[in-house]
């Protein structure tokens, strides 16, 4: 039973970071129609941004304060982040008003392309790593109830907190604010947005930026457990499924899939990888995926599609 | 019906607009006064939507100006006119389709929320009693438009008609001084273009709103309109009352064809 556990709780952080990343693509679906390709891209040039700005400002200012030098680091790459986001809207979608979803699409793969470059040529291309202080040592919990107690990372459980806060923040931001009615408002129709005055140009702006924090964000609890490498742009590819189990619309979706696709992973890695020879897990979650599309394409919290015909 | 029609509020002088070699409209000049039905007639293909489109900000006319009181504006775009004051609804509509009515509505009310996102976000103070105080407009309007049972409704979901009405109230909650509806009656049964005349009646009487209609319905243009302006192949061929256009040899020939 503990070892069940243990291997449900592991699904579940495992779970979480996929969510993050997820969360990423859902902002900017939710808000301007188009499929960000460039989601993982941006998860690997923030977590390049903090990485090596966190060995930088020690060098060049002969800080000692690690806390600090952190802080600096994080404030340095929300900079270039937001600065990024307005760049992308400024040179690309600006120009891309009222295009088909399918040309905005294709205009983020070469987003995706160019950052990728870009980011190493500015960053370094090698192995970098995160130390933001997260507590690495595992602890063992309920021992009064199981023989042993259960294994938990403490690393884990913090890296859920934080993306539970942030989770909390951006729903509450979607459906509680004007702002958020917009974003949703210009994701339906540019043109009847900008035909009651929603700033299309900016809307953009606010919602690249904030999926350039949860790229932050994700990157740094990626690159600290990971390392900050170029297979980090992959993660995106993991997000993928969850995307498409929890709706492409969802917050919560992207959360719950998340944690269902981490959980389904690890689980039958360990319980039905020995019937089939293992590697379970590299396949997992894009077989879950399929049986989704199949059943319920529009994902568990998705909108209903509807077609009027 | 006692209204009193006021001064020119929104004057087109000459505009022209092409589309590389097609020329959508030549030297079109009109002007509504404030408070007025006005309406653009014309066969399929005469203009009207390019014309509408000009004032709106869609598109940016080869030539000529647009003078919205006393302000000319050449090179706007929809959020500039939106904030100017003028609302437009949609032909092919151009609702929020995954969103309820309410937020549909509410949207429309995007230019006039004040306090921050933070307040907003967690609803407390001046921010809760702001929404409160949209929210009754909005429901004013709900009620105005008689869809207070789609409430909570996805737009998609909603009959044609009854989508209409939505993208009227939208307009609506932007407190627009011109409100441009851009074939409000296309695709209605019989019944429903009357409700719709009674709305636009209504709008233009209650809250005073100068309108601008398009339409290639004559019968009920003819009706509820105080003046007309008919356009044909993107040049005006008639203007003024609807029973001088009535008359009108080239509008007649416009809409019945010459005998060859």
């Amino acid at each position: 039973m503990a070892f069940f556990l243990e291997t449900l709780f592991g699904g579940l952080m495992a779970g979480m970071l996929y969510s993050l990343v997820a969360l990423g693509f859902v902002l900017i679906f939710k808000a301007s129609g188009v499929f960000n390709f460039a989601q993982g891209a941006m998860v690997l040039v923030a977590a390049l941004c903090m990485a090596r700005f966190a060995e930088w400002i020690p060098a060049w200012t002969g800080l000692e304060s690690k806390l600090l030098s952190n802080i600096l680091a994080f404030a340095v790459s929300v900079v270039f982040m937001f600065l990024l986001a307005w760049v992308i809207e400024r040179l690309v979608l600006r120009h891309l008003v009222n295009q088909e979803g399918v040309t905005l699409l294709m205009a983020t793969l070469g987003i995706t392309y160019f950052i990728d470059g870009f980011g190493q040529t500015l960053f370094g291309s090698d192995i970098y790593k995160i130390d933001v202080g997260m507590p690495k040592d595992p602890v063992f919990v309920l021992d009064g109830i199981f023989e042993g107690g259960v294994l938990v990372n403490q690393e884990d459980v913090v890296a859920a907190l934080i993306a539970a806060v942030l989770v909390a923040a951006l729903s509450l931001f979607f459906q509680k604010t004007g702002t958020g009615r917009a974003l949703r408002a210009v994701a339906d129709d540019h043109q009847a947005a900008q035909s009651i005055g929603i700033p299309l140009n900016r809307i953009w702006v606010i919602v690249w930026c904030v999926a350039g924090i949860t790229a932050l964000v994700a990157g740094i609890i990626w690159g600290s457990k990971l390392g900050v490498q170029f297979s980090l742009t992959t993660v995106a590819l993991r997000a993928l499924p969850v995307i498409i189990l929890g709706g492409l619309t969802s917050v919560p979706g992207a959360i719950i899939g998340g944690l269902i696709i981490g959980v389904g992973e690890k689980l039958s890695e360990v319980y039905l990888g020995p019937l089939v020879g293992g590697g379970i897990e590299i396949w997992f979650a894009y077989m879950l995926a399929l049986v989704f599309l199949l059943f319920r394409p529009q994902g568990l919290f998705g909108e209903k599609i509807i077609d009027r015909v | 019906m006692s209204k009193v029609i006021g001064d020119v509020i929104l004057d087109v002088k000459n505009i022209s607009l092409r589309f590389g070699g097609v020329k959508a409209l030549t030297d079109i000049s009109f002007n509504v006064k404030e408070h007025e039905i006005r309406s653009i007639i014309g066969p399929n293909g005469a203009g009207k939507s390019s014309m509408l489109n000009c004032i709106n900000g869609v598109y940016t006319p080869s030539e000529g100006s647009i003078t919205f009181r006393g302000q000319t504006f050449d090179h706007m775009n929809s959020r500039q006119v939106a904030e100017m004051g003028i609302a437009r609804t949609f032909q092919n509509l151009a609702l929020f389709k995954g969103m309820s009515v309410i937020d549909n509505i509410m949207s429309g009310r995007n230019l006039k929320i004040k306090s921050n996102l933070l307040l907003q976000a967690l609803r407390i103070g001046p921010a809760q009693r702001e929404e409160e105080a949209h929210r009754e407009k909005v429901e004013h309007i709900i009620d105005f438009l008689e869809i207070q049972a789609f409430r909570k409704t996805p737009v998609g979901q909603l009959p044609y008609g009854l989508q209409k009405r939505v993208d009227l109230g939208r307009a609506l909650a932007m407190e627009p001084q011109v409100l441009l509806l851009d074939e409000p009656m296309a695709g209605m049964n019989l019944e429903e273009k009357q409700d719709m005349c009674r709305f636009i009646l209504d709008v233009n009487d209650e809250f005073g709103t100068t309108i601008v209609l398009i339409e290639h319905d004559m019968g009920v243009v003819m009706d509820i309109s105080d003046r007309v302006v008919v356009l044909d192949y993107g040049k005006k061929i008639g203007d003024g009352a609807p029973d001088e256009v009535r008359n009108n040899e080239d509008v007649i020939r416009a809409y019945l064809g010459t005998s060859h």
